[in-house]
């Protein structure tokens, strides 16, 4: 199991499907930086493939005034939730 | 990366080559084989004819591919152009002791290689 | 497809087109570090990484040097499986007949199991 991140916003970058096309049906995919648009209606429909294991930062969420705005099916975690990600997963992926 | 840096020339013949820190050329068109004759003299070695045709390879590596070998991608050249025999890292060893791809390289008038020790 | 025992190899993805930005050039300085250093290596080209394969390549306006020397190169590093997303060939208008080297086509089922069994990736 995979933990993939993605720091493009979906509206700029197409480069959020090749991360779609090479994650694993366990995979996770962690929304950072610019990514976190993504996390937004109706972008993260975009993201509709992987519901229950789409993630965002909530500290990226913040800085752009976006946190009550995100999507009720993404999961936001904090800086100490991604580092869980990370060991529960055996490696991650960067996506840019 | 070539470093661009000269800290000091070598004077063959009347012209003065510009060497980096590192010993390699400057300028990779300076050389020739008397140039190469130089910088080895200079560290005490002697080039003999099984030298040359090592030099050869490196050259023709470098016209190739841009890029200075490292030691693995130089010991498979060094077997296609010579044969199996002297494509072996003790052969290269024994005739550019330390570091074949550092040290050929730099007699051949290469690059530094990037990506070895 | 890929190397018998992908679990020991290392997977290096290149997803950047030649001579627009360096990804692709430091994806295949890492290539050739960990074959220098004696790792197994596989090449992915997924996406615009694609463009890097593409026969009749040169150097750039002002001299800057192309990555078609080195993709050339990767046989003496014993870099050999070369793997090309078959997707991203077919939407550039693409056939593995315009490529500079031979490729194993990938297709889309093939992609996960390529980042999950190597031992390691590098995406770049």
């Amino acid at each position: 199991m995979q933990l993939h991140l993605l720091n493009r916003s979906v509206a700029s970058s197409h480069v959020y499907r090749d991360a779609l096309r090479a994650m694993g049906d366990d995979d996770y995919l962690l929304l950072i930086e610019d990514g976190v648009y993504g996390a937004v209606a109706p972008l993260v429909e975009h993201f509709s493939s992987i519901a229950g294991r789409l993630f965002a930062l909530r500290e990226d969420l913040e800085s752009r005034g976006l946190e009550e705005r995100c999507a009720e099916s993404v999961i936001v975690v904090d800086t100490e939730g991604f580092v869980q990600l990370t060991e529960e997963t055996e490696r991650t992926v960067s996506w840019f | 990366m070539t470093n661009t840096t000269t800290t000091r020339c070598l004077r063959v013949g009347n012209r003065e080559i510009a060497l980096d820190p590192e010993g390699y050329l400057i300028n990779l068109s300076d050389w020739t084989p008397v140039v190469a004759e130089a910088l080895a003299s200079e560290e005490g070695r002697v080039l003999t004819q099984e030298h040359w045709e090592v030099i050869d390879v490196l050259r023709d590596f470098y016209a190739r591919f841009e890029m200075a070998p490292a030691m693995r991608p130089l010991v498979k050249a060094v077997g296609q152009a010579l044969g199996a025999e002297k494509g072996k890292s003790l052969h290269l060893m024994k005739l550019f002791p330390e570091s074949p791809a550092k040290v050929g390289a730099r007699l051949a008038g290469l690059p530094k290689p990037t990506n070895c020790l | 497809m890929d190397n018998e025992d992908s679990t020991k190899t290392m997977l290096v993805v290149l997803r950047h087109a030649p001579h627009g930005s360096s990804w692709l050039r430091e994806g295949l300085d890492v290539a050739l570090v960990g074959a220098a250093f004696g790792q197994t290596v596989d090449l992915l080209f997924l996406g615009d990484g694609v463009q890097a394969l593409v026969k009749g390549q040169q150097q750039g306006p002002l001299g800057q040097k192309g990555t078609h020397p080195t993709l050339d190169m990767l046989a003496m590093y014993d870099i050999d499986t070369l793997l090309v997303d078959a997707e991203s060939l077919a939407q550039r208008g693409m056939t593995e007949a315009d490529l500079q080297l031979p490729v194993t086509l990938v297709t889309a089922s093939q992609l996960p199991h390529l980042f999950s069994r190597h031992a390691s990736v590098f995406n770049f």
